[in-house]
């Protein structure tokens, strides 16, 4: 009796494993799909518009933009290496707080951005240019918020640490390395192009 | 398979957790239920106004009309008509077809289908319900707004939808309200789609589900997949509205670079025909189940069906294009994405001849829930076919925007998939509730309906052909139309007739769920396995988790003996 219910609790936690994996990875397909039409959008104001950026518009500087774009592909990697620690059974929360204070310097890189761009005098109804980098970038900072709060989250998760702790640092690793990339999108479309 | 078993929890004991915050999906199934038929009747009332108007135009409409609209006497206002269809359109679509179909059954039939005790994500079950309720709220918030609700249509397009073409704030809540709503069915898709891959009964491959469980297997991966392409549109229109935006605003090229209407109508459409499969697939899941169950037959093709529905699901995201023949497209575009739209005929025509192939020489029991699931086949093979029209761009663009359309879509979305959900409520109404209802009113109910429903579709597409557009307050200011008035007066007592064929419906629902006789275990004699467990089905559905032996349409098989079904728990019989 005692052995089959250990057998079902090993079960149901590979079934969990499984189970947090799909549904990682319906919603990442989701919120894709998301970004994606955005992403379609811009395209297609790219390409009809006689000259980019329209109407005397210019392009934002590029620095702060750059530094974000370094700010979160350096919290990726961290993130993998906390992760690795984490495959190898090693109770390390370095990396983890490392991701953590990047992801909010992202935040902070973003805000900087923004306020330069009104200080130039550029709101987000100043034509199609201005609304698309508002925009895009609020809708891509909310969703770092949400990344901010599920690496909260892994805090208490990694308290009670077992055989899923591992999966829910590649579960929300998906989503940190989702963003990261969708960020770099967007900055060599919007910003560099 | 299974790749887990899950635990039997205690009983809920509070009236808060049994009924209100509930974890346990066949409660949140019937809470969808309700929230369905309740907007099955709002949107329903805005049909009757809508085609009131159009039949006696300038005469207000008898009893509650002096009470909505007291300063026209009872006459429906001009501008209240086009929040009229507008809301008529979004309410049936996505507040009353789509919570009852994919909202109550899918969540009442998945686990029990596949000898689950609950979803994967019972928490994330919950929460998209009440989400479901937020957007609802929101909804019918902005018709209290100052100016009312929104009334840009249903697809809400640009420029109509923007601050320029409706100030108020009725279409902002509407943006907003479809956002939540588009997030709710988001959550809904990620369980779905994770409960059927993973708690699946051992044996019970991928080919022993029943095609319903296939239906709402593809929809929740298309919601999965499209809505958020909907929402990426409500975002940005939101935003147009709220902090002034120019995406979708053409004509402010001069001064400050140009938005795109058009580009909106590209969005929505890319979501929108996906959507109309969305509304479709479980409908027609549940109608190939039901027309072997009471055929008392094997279904035909039973994995052609799958594959072809598999395929069409497939199809139907890359035809989009057939919603804008009339947006001054590339021919080249044009032509392309009609030669796709015809595609779907192919694998449309093996599904539907696999229907005729069950019925073929069945022993045919016409019990409620068979005669909606026929009539299901009648009025989407109506549909189907009006649909080749649309999908040619030479009859379309002079087909399009006329009624011609409305009544099209009205077939195969409307009628056939709310048919196709009477008949899921009938046949599932036992389990539900562990009561039977009232065959006789069932009938009178179907064919009531079914005369309604005709009238009013068929007329459709006549005045439509005559050239009558959609969406006009008074259509007969033109010359040319004056003579259909007669043709819109039958249509509209259709439509009252239809309406009142679901008094039946409501008054056997409601009568039945108390008084009803008391069901068996297996009414109906079908061998899937919520039909192994008691009626009403426990809390946590199955005491021992089943194991599948067979498939789901096991019937007429003769060397059975005693009994002309066998459950999927039982071993194949063979000879
Ligand atoms: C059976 C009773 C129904 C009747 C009598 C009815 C009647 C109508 C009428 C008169 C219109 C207005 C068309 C126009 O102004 O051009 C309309 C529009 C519409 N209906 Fe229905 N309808 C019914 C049920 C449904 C159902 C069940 C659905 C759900 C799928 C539905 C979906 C729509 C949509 C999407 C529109 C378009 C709204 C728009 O133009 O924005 N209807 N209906
Ligand atoms: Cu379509």
């Amino acid at each position: 009796m005692a052995q089959a219910q250990a057998h079902n609790i090993a079960q149901a936690k590979e079934g969990d494993k499984v189970i947090s994996t799909i549904a990682m990875i319906v919603t990442l397909v989701s919120f894709g799909m998301l970004f994606l039409t955005l992403m379609m959008g811009f395209a297609i104001y790219r390409f009809t518009a006689p000259v980019w950026p329209p109407a005397g518009m210019e392009k934002p500087s590029l620095l702060l933009p750059t530094i974000s774009t370094l700010v979160i592909v350096l919290s990726s990697i961290i993130y993998m290496s906390f992760e690795k620690n984490v495959v190898k059974g090693m109770a390390d929360k370095r990396g983890l707080t490392w991701t953590l204070i990047l992801g909010v310097a992202f935040m902070v890189s973003q805000f900087l951005f923004w306020n330069q761009l009104k200080s130039h005098g550029i709101f987000v109804s100043s034509g199609i240019f201005a609304s698309i980098i508002y925009a895009f970038t609020w809708i891509h900072a909310a969703h770092i918020v949400a990344g901010l709060g599920l690496l909260v989250w892994l805090y208490s998760a990694l308290k009670t640490a077992d055989s899923m702790t591992a999966v829910k640092v590649a579960n929300v690793g998906k989503f940190w390395h989702f963003l990261g990339i969708v960020w770099i999108i967007m900055f060599v479309t919007i910003f560099v192009l | 398979m299974a790749f887990f078993e899950q635990e039997i929890h205690d009983a809920p004991t509070t009236f808060l957790s049994k009924y209100v915050f509930s974890f346990d999906h066949k409660v949140i199934a019937k809470q969808f239920l309700w929230y369905g038929i309740a907007f099955l009747g709002i949107g329903g009332m805005m049909a009757l106004l809508i085609r009131w108007t159009l039949a006696f135009p300038g005469e207000p409409f008898p009893v509650i009309g002096p009470m909505l609209f007291p300063h026209t006497g009872g006459v429906v206002p001009p501008d209240t008509y086009a929040m009229l269809f507008t809301l008529h359109g979004t309410i049936m679509i996505f507040f009353a077809i789509t919570p009852i179909l994919i909202g109550a059954f899918g969540n009442y039939c998945i686990p029990l289908l596949i000898g689950a005790r609950d979803m994967v994500f019972p928490t994330l079950n919950m929460l998209s319900f009440w989400l479901a309720f937020v957007s609802a709220v929101l909804l019918l918030a902005s018709l209290f707004t100052p100016l009312g609700g929104a009334a840009g249509g249903w697809t809400s397009y640009p420029t109509l939808s923007t601050l320029i073409g409706s100030a108020g704030v009725g279409q902002t809540l509407w943006c907003l309200s479809l956002f939540v709503l588009g997030v709710s069915s988001t959550m809904g898709a990620v369980n779905y789609i994770a409960t059927i891959i993973t708690l699946r009964a051992p044996g019970m491959g991928y080919f022993d589900m029943p095609l319903t469980i296939w239906g709402l297997w593809l929809t929740a991966i298309l919601n999965a997949i499209f809505l958020p392409v909907l929402g990426a549109g409500l975002l940005l229109l939101t935003f147009d509205r709220v902090f002034g935006t120019t995406f979708f605003l053409a004509g402010a090229a001069a001064t400050s670079g140009s938005g795109d209407p058009v580009l909106f109508q590209h969005v929505f459409w890319i979501f929108g025909h996906p959507e109309v499969y969305i509304l479709i697939l479980p409908a027609w899941g549940i109608v190939s189940d039901l027309l072997s169950f009471f055929a008392r037959k094997p279904a035909f093709g039973a994995k052609a069906t799958a594959l072809a529905m598999t395929s069409i699901t497939i199809l139907s995201t890359l035809v989009y294009g057939h919603h804008m023949y009339s947006t001054q497209m590339s021919p080249l575009l044009t032509q392309s994405f009609m030669m796709l739209t015809m595609t779907i005929s192919i694998p449309s025509a093996v599904f539907f001849a696999n229907w005729l192939g069950t019925l073929w020489k069945g022993a045919i029991r016409f019990q409620t829930p068979m005669l909606f699931s026929l009539g299901v086949v009648f009025v989407f093979g109506l549909g189907g076919l009006t649909g080749l029209y649309l999908a040619t761009v030479s009859t379309d663009l002079y087909l399009h925007d006329t009624y011609f359309v409305v009544g099209h879509f009205h077939y195969t979305m409307a009628a056939s998939v709310l048919l196709g959900g009477f008949a899921a409520t009938y046949f599932w109404f036992p389990k539900m509730f562990g009561r039977m209802m009232n065959e006789t009113l069932g009938k009178w109910h179907f064919w009531i309906s079914m005369i309604g429903l005709n009238g009013i579709f068929m007329g459709m597409m006549i005045i439509g052909h005559a050239g009558m557009h959609r969406r006009i307050y008074n259509p007969f200011v033109y010359e040319f139309l004056q003579n259909l008035i007669p043709l819109n007066m039958f249509i509209t007592i259709s439509a009252l007739t239809m309406g009142a064929a679901q008094l039946f419906f409501v008054y056997n629902f409601v009568y039945s769920m108390f008084k009803g006789p008391i069901a068996t275990q297996n009414p109906w004699e079908v061998g899937t396995l919520e039909w192994t467990i008691p009626s009403p089905a426990p809390h946590y559905n199955f005491k021992e988790v089943p194991v599948v032996k067979c498939g789901p349409h096991e019937f007429g098989n003769p060397n059975l003996s005693g009994k002309d079904f066998q459950y999927q728990t039982e071993e194949l019989v063979r000879a």
